[in-house]
C-alpha cells in the first residue's frame, strides 16, 4: 500500500513537471521552439561531424559507417535521456550545492533522491534528441540487419541504464567539490559532463591501448557510447566481459554515494555561506 | 521523546561555525596557502528556549547574533553541534520529511515560486509535492487570495511582481498545506508600509483564528512589537531577553518620549531630558520615567513659560533595543578584556 502510495506520489511528480513544461511551451512557444532546435542542432553536430568522417573513409578503426551509426544513434539517445531528465539543474548538482540553494530542498517534504529525480523531466521541451536518437536507431538496425530479440533490447535498455548511471554518478562525484569550495566548483559539473562530450561520442576502435584504456577507467568515455554499441553489436573490444560497464557503473555509484553523503554531511554542519538567489526553479 | 507541549523546544543548543581568515598581503597569502586560517564563530552558544503551541514569538537580534541560524536549526537545514531540538514534537534533523509537512518557512530574501510561470503555477506544483488534499487546498487558496489580496496575482509570473507583491505570494504559498507552525526569517525586508501592515495584520489573525504558532525574525523592532507577545533577544550566541515587551522596556528604564510644543522665541528647559531634536518650535526629548516621575515631569512644564502642547509617548522600540544592544556590546567588549 505505502509502495503504491510513494508510485502514485512519484507519478504525480513527474506529471507536474511536464505540465509546467508544457504551459512554458505553450505561452513562450517561440523561445521553447528555438531551445528545442538549437539543441538538436548542436548535439546533432557533434555526431554527424563523426559520421561525416566515417563516411569519407569507408569506416573508422574497424568500425563501419553503420556500426558508426549506430554508436552515434545510441549517444543520441543518452544525450536525449539526459535533457529529457535533467533540466532544472538537478543533474548539475554542482550549481544548486555552490549556490547555496539546496536549503530550497530541504524544505519540502520529500527525500532529496526523490526530487532530484522528478525535478528535471521536460518531455515536451526536452524529448527531441531522443527521439532523434530512435529514428537513426532504426535506421542503422535496418542497415546492420541487426536481429532484434526481446534479449537485445533488454541488453540495450540495461546499456542505456548504465551509461545513464555513469553519467549521472561522474556529475554528482565531481560536484561533491561543490560542497567544500562552493565557487570554485559551482559549474564543475558543466566541465565533468559536457567538457568531454564530443570525446565519448568518437569511436576509439584502432586506436592505441594507452589511449583506449585510460577511457575506459580513468575517464569513462568510453562507455559513453563506444564500448556498449560494441557489445550490443555482439563483439566487445579490448577482450573485456560485456558486463564490464556495469560493474564500472556499480562501482562509481557506489564511491559517489559515499563521497556524495560525505560532503551533504559536511554542507549541513557547517552550513553554506554562499547564497545566489536565481536558478533553483526552471 | 520530545516533548508535546511545545511547538518548539530547543535544549541546550550549540552551533560553531568557522569562518576563513586572510589577509591580503603576499606573506599572508602563503601563509594562507601553507597553513589556512580559520576563526571560531559561536552562533549558538547552550541557547535553551521553548514556544508554546498557538504563541506568537519574536526572535530578534543584531546582525550576525544567530537568528537565521536558529531559524535553519529548527527546519532541519543544519545540524546542531550539541544540544536537542524538537518543533512540533519532531526532530528537525531526523523526522525532516514529516515535519515539513507540517512546518512552514519563509526567508524574506527568498522565494520559492517558480520565476518562469504565474503564481497559480507554483501553487498548484506545491499542491502536488506537499500531497495536499483537494478541499483543504481549495479551501487554503480561497483563503489566502481573499486575505493577501491575491486574486490580481495568480496568473501573472512570479519574475515580473514587486517585492511585495512577491511576499504576499510566497506567504500565501507557504500556507497552503495548513502547517501548525510558521518560520518567517526577516518577512518585511524591503515592503513598503502598505505591504507591510498587510502582512502584519494577516500573520496576526491566523495566529489568533488558526492557532497557527509563529516565530519570526525582523531587524524592524516596531513591527515585531506589533505582531507579538513575546521576544526572545539573541545576542553573542546567548539568550540575552525572553519576556514580553512591556518587560523589555522596564528592563531598560521608562525611556518616554517628551514632545513639547513652544511658543515663538521660547526655549523649554526640562532637567533629565535628553533633547533630541528641535524645529518649528516643537521640541523632543529622551527621558527616564522611573529617575524622573510624571508627576515630578508635569511640574517642571508648569513652570516652564510659552508651552502651548505637551505630548508624552512611549519610546519607540528600536531605540530600546539600540540601548540594550549598545550595553551587551560593551559587557562583550569588557569580558574580553580589551577595554
Amino acid at each position: 500500500m505505502a509502495v503504491k502510495k510513494s508510485l502514485r506520489h512519484i507519478m504525480n511528480l513527474y506529471a507536474i513537471s511536464a505540465k509546467m513544461d508544457l504551459a512554458w511551451l505553450l505561452r513562450d512557444t517561440k523561445y521553447a521552439l528555438a531551445a528545442v532546435l538549437s539543441d538538436t542542432i548542436s548535439n546533432l553536430s557533434v555526431i554527424s561531424g563523426v559520421y561525416l568522417i566515417a563516411l569519407r573513409f569507408g569506416g573508422i578503426g574497424g568500425m563501419s559507417v553503420d556500426e558508426v551509426l549506430f554508436m552515434m544513434a545510441y549517444s543520441t539517445i543518452t544525450t536525449g535521456i539526459f535533457i529529457l531528465f535533467g533540466s532544472g539543474n538537478n543533474l548539475h548538482i554542482s550549481r544548486i550545492i555552490g549556490r547555496g540553494q539546496l536549503e530550497h530542498l530541504f524544505m519540502q517534504p520529500l527525500s532529496l533522491k526523490m526530487q532530484l529525480a522528478t525535478s528535471g523531466f521536460v518531455p515536451f521541451t526536452g524529448s527531441g534528441n531522443l527521439i532523434m536518437g530512435c529514428v537513426i536507431l532504426a535506421v542503422a538496425i535496418h542497415r546492420l540487419h541487426l536481429e532484434i530479440s526481446l534479449w537485445w533490447v533488454t541488453l540495450f535498455i540495461i546499456y542505456v541504464l548504465t551509461t545513464m548511471v555513469i553519467i549521472v554518478a561522474r556529475s554528482y562525484l565531481v560536484s561533491s567539490a561543490a560542497f567544500y569550495a562552493p565557487v570554485a566548483a559551482e559549474e564543475i559539473s558543466t566541465a565533468a559532463i559536457e567538457g568531454t562530450w564530443q570525446l565519448s561520442t568518437f569511436p576509439l576502435s584502432g586506436m592505441p591501448d594507452f589511449i583506449q584504456i585510460p577511457l575506459l577507467t580513468i575517464l569513462p568515455e568510453g562507455l559513453m557510447a563506444w564500448f556498449p554499441s560494441l557489445c550490443l553489436l555482439g563483439r566487445p573490444p579490448l577482450h573485456l566481459t560485456e558486463a564490464y560497464p556495469l560493474a564500472y557503473a556499480l562501482l562509481l555509484a557506489l564511491t559517489t554515494n559515499f563521497v556524495f553523503r560525505k560532503g551533504l554531511n559536511d554542507y549541513v554542519r557547517k552550513g553554506s555561506n554562499r547564497y545566489v538567489p536565481y536558478g533553483f526553479r526552471r | 521523546m520530545y516533548p508535546t507541549d511545545f511547538a518548539v523546544s530547543m535544549n541546550h543548543v550549540t552551533k560553531v561555525f568557522s569562518q576563513w581568515q586572510r589577509d591580503n598581503t603576499k606573506a599572508g597569502m602563503i601563509r594562507n596557502l601553507l597553513k589556512p586560517e580559520k576563526r571560531r564563530i559561536t552562533a549558538l552558544d547552550d541557547v535553551s528556549f521553548t514556544i508554546r503551541k498557538g504563541e506568537f514569538a519574536a526572535y530578534a537580534g543584531p546582525n550576525g547574533a544567530g537568528k537565521s541560524t536558529t531559524m535553519k536549526l529548527l527546519s532541519g537545514m543544519l545540524l546542531p553541534d550539541s544540544g536537542d531540538i524538537s518543533v512540533l514534537s519532531l526532530s528537525p534533523q531526523k523526522q525532516r520529511i514529516q515535519l515539513m509537512r507540517r512546518l512552514g518557512i519563509l526567508f524574506g530574501n527568498r522565494t520559492e515560486l517558480w520565476w518562469d510561470h504565474p503564481v497559480i503555477q507554483s501553487f498548484e506544483w506545491k499542491k502536488v509535492v506537499w500531497e495536499i488534499p483537494d478541499e483543504i487546498y481549495r479551501r487554503n487558496l480561497a483563503t489566502v487570495i481573499d486575505l493577501l489580496d491575491l486574486g490580481n496575482l495568480l496568473q501573472t509570473f512570479a519574475r515580473e511582481l514587486s517585492l511585495g507583491q512577491r511576499m504576499r505570494a510566497d506567504l500565501g504559498m507557504m500556507l497552503l498545506h495548513s502547517p501548525g507552525i510558521i518560520l518567517l526569517d526577516e518577512p518585511t525586508l524591503g515592503l513598503d508600509v502598505v505591504a507591510k501592515r498587510q502582512m502584519i495584520n494577516f500573520l496576526k489573525k491566523i495566529n489568533k483564528d488558526n492557532d497557527v504558532t509563529i516565530l519570526v525574525t525582523s531587524h524592524d523592532m516596531d513591527d515585531l512589537e506589533e505582531m507579538a507577545e513575546r521576544i526572545l533577544m539573541i545576542s553573542s550566541g546567548k539568550i540575552a531577553f525572553d519576556g514580553s515587551f512591556t518587560e523589555l522596556r522596564a528592563k531598560t528604564g521608562n525611556l518616554t518620549r517628551i514632545v513639547v510644543t513652544m511658543e515663538k522665541g521660547c526655549f523649554p528647559e526640562l532637567e533629565g531630558g535628553n533633547l533630541l531634536s528641535y524645529g518649528n518650535e516643537v521640541f523632543e526629548y529622551d527621558m527616564d520615567l522611573t529617575e524622573m516621575p510624571v508627576r515630578n515631569l508635569l511640574g517642571q512644564l508648569s513652570t516652564v513659560r510659552g508651552v502651548r502642547d505637551v505630548e508624552i509617548k512611549k519610546a519607540p522600540i528600536e531605540q530600546v533595543i539600540a540601548g540594550l544592544y549598545r550595553d551587551w556590546n560593551f559587557d562583550k567588549t569588557a569580558g574580553s578584556g580589551n577595554i
